[in-house]
């Protein structure tokens, strides 16, 4: 924790802030320049400038389209997305109290990848009214299907008004396993070319980012998370418990419906723009509060930040580490993450902080 | 006024607080005694709106409990229950500061300062609360509790309290409980549940005996505490002596204590063994 105590409480932490924000930037405009087209720094300030309208700066039309065509856009939707992710994890382990909460593991990815694969087989598939629909279509069903996976990971572990560990994590697995089957299945019907998404449902996929991507994304994903922000009270009175909290004069039943409402959409179209992603909302909002504590008003905003940028790094090698070709993100992130958590399990124990 | 009619309510069609009226006025001490399993903390739990009770009526002020909304009850009264665990690493003082959340406090940081002054936990205000012993963790927990009422206001308002002594040391239960018997004077009635008969004897006004999820006996604390009565309630012998010095009620139990049965024995057989 802090151990500047001579300031207020909320400067240090707008401090913080701003600090993750420039670490973002800065790695936003690294990512513009490398890939397998390699733009120097030079340049991509060059580009900018003249996009930006500066006169009498030179540039080569070949780097213009694949910094504002293909970087550009890819570096905004991991932005948007992984900052999405990072505080939906915060939210839900607020909400439920409980750090090991993740998105993944409590249904709403596999719900979301569900229903996205259902809508992509069945639905749009066949022709007509739900064709011209699928701009709006697509994520509509990925947010839905969320939605309803925690909707029956939330009822089925609770009892006598208690969220009990052990069975929201197993309601969790099961869910999981039945959405996990249930896509098997629609598979099994599908054609080539759905079959070869599925890859890109498991596992996530920046590569088909463009511009039309950025409306849903920052229109479904940004606006919400920046509405999680401003909850950061109600989510630390929550943190006491339920029955503390409402003695406390907040209105639980409403805010949890509208936590789980925000959070299913924000990774049910994250979902359904670049796959499933995991451990990002796990492991990013741990990471603030073993260095920032717990105080929402620092963890959402906080969460938001570090989820964009490790999103950004995972981005970065996956397009680096085969070049030209590209890995799966959710490959990386699951590289990255996974030994990362078996690290923090590990030193929680040791340490129980 | 903080009144409950007919209060009735089952737990597997067991009958767990039965038919209990009672009244809790502002600038009061109400003490709640009774033995493990008499109902007093669902009991509790239904003034305190925990959870709802389908017979009777549960009313702050005048105004039924169901008719206010958690915000609105939050002005009125504050609870503290049995155990609250926290999860995250906040820091001791972020828990006391969570007790702000319904207050309209214009000097927020001056009201924890003086709570936790009040229940000698302002030292501790860095610590990380998970790291605090079971006496501290109660003492925090009780500042964030007293910060929502603290502040004076133009109405009555009411302290609910299950067990707040539980962990605590015998100068700081005397500490919590003179901090609630201030608290009296600011138009704040306390309800609180007790182990310690000798704390409610010493602190109390009234005092409500619970058993089998009835009153068996509701009054001023020397009414109440009648060697006879206790016995019944708790199936033990009691007895009440008054202090020789300031003259209140001092309750022990009957049986002679383990030391003197040793100086008989030992009388009685010498030191041979």
């Amino acid at each position: 924790m802090l151990a500047s105590h001579s300031y207020p409480k909320s400067s240090v932490q707008n401090l913080i802030l701003a600090g993750l924000l420039a670490i973002l930037s800065v790695l936003a405009i690294v990512s513009l320049s490398l890939g397998a087209f390699p733009i120097p720094l030079a340049q991509v300030g060059e580009v900018i400038l003249n996009g930006l309208g500066f006169p009498g700066i030179e540039v080569d039309h070949q780097q213009v389209n694949v910094l504002f065509q293909i970087r550009l856009p890819r570096i905004i939707l991991a932005t948007v997305i992984g900052g999405g992710l990072g505080v939906a994890g915060a939210a839900l382990q607020g909400m439920f109290r409980n750090p090991l909460v993740e998105p993944g593991l409590i249904g709403v990815s596999s719900g979301s990848a569900l229903f996205a694969v259902l809508y992509l087989v069945v639905i749009s598939g066949a022709a007509g009214f739900w064709k011209t629909l699928s701009a709006v279509g697509l994520p509509l069903f990925a947010f839905i299907g969320g939605l309803l996976h925690v909707l029956a990971v939330y009822r089925l572990s609770r009892s006598q008004g208690k969220t009990e560990t052990a069975t929201l994590i197993l309601a969790g697995v099961a869910i999981n396993a039945l959405a996990g089957a249930l896509i098997g299945l629609t598979l099994f019907y599908a054609d080539d070319a759905a079959l070869r998404s599925f890859t890109f449902w498991s596992l996530g996929d920046l590569g088909g980012a463009s511009w039309s991507k950025i409306p849903a994304a920052v229109l479904l994903i940004l606006f919400p998370s920046m509405l999680l922000f401003k909850d950061h009270k109600i989510l630390n009175a929550l943190a006491l418990g339920e029955h503390e909290a409402f003695h406390m004069g907040v209105n639980v039943k409403q805010i949890k419906l509208k936590l789980l409402i925000i959070t299913a959409l924000i990774v049910g179209v994250g979902v359904s723009l670049v796959g499933m992603i995991g451990f990002i909302g796990l492991i990013v909002p741990h990471l603030i509060r073993i260095c920032f504590g717990a105080d929402h008003r620092m963890v959402l905003p906080g969460a938001f930040l570090l989820g964009s940028i490790l999103m950004n790094v995972a981005d970065l090698i996956a397009r680096m580490i085969v070049m030209p070709a590209e890995m799966p993100i959710g490959v990386v992130s699951a590289l990255i993450g996974a030994p990362f958590f078996i690290w923090l399990i590990f030193n929680l124990n040791t340490s129980k902080r | 006024m903080l009144q409950a009619n007919q209060i009735h309510f089952c737990i597997q069609k067991r009958p767990v607080v039965d038919q209990i009226s009672l009244t809790l006025q502002a600038g009061e001490i109400l003490a709640i005694l009774g033995p493990n399993g008499a109902g007093k903390s669902t009991l509790f739990k239904i003034l305190s709106g925990e959870i709802s009770c389908k017979h009777g009526q549960v009313g702050y002020n005048g105004h039924p409990l169901e008719k206010l909304n958690s915000r609105q009850l939050a002005q009125v009264r504050a609870v503290m229950p049995q155990h609250t665990a926290v999860n995250f690493p906040f820091s001791a003082q972020e828990v006391v500061e969570l007790g702000l959340f319904s207050t309209q406090s214009k000097n927020p940081s001056l009201l924890v300062r003086e709570v936790m002054e009040a229940t000698k936990t302002l030292h501790l205000k860095d610590t990380n609360f998970q790291n605090l012993s079971g006496g501290e963790k109660q003492r925090v927990q009780l500042a964030r509790v007293l910060v929502q009422i603290w502040e004076q206001k133009p109405f009555p308002r009411y302290l609910l309290l299950d067990e707040p002594t539980s962990s605590l040391d015998i100068a700081q239960q005397h500490g919590v409980l003179s901090i609630l018997r201030g608290l009296t004077k600011r138009n704040i009635g306390v309800l609180i549940i007790l182990h310690e008969l000798n704390l409610a004897a010493q602190y109390a006004d009234r005092i409500a005996l619970l058993k089998g999820g009835m009153i068996s006996q509701c009054g001023p604390v020397s009414e109440v505490l009648q060697e006879e009565a206790l016995h019944r309630v708790f199936d033990y012998p009691i007895q009440i002596i008054q202090h020789p010095v300031h003259g209140g009620l001092i309750l022990s139990t009957n049986q002679p204590s383990f030391q003197t049965i040793k100086q008989s024995k030992q009388a009685y057989y010498g030191n041979s063994f």
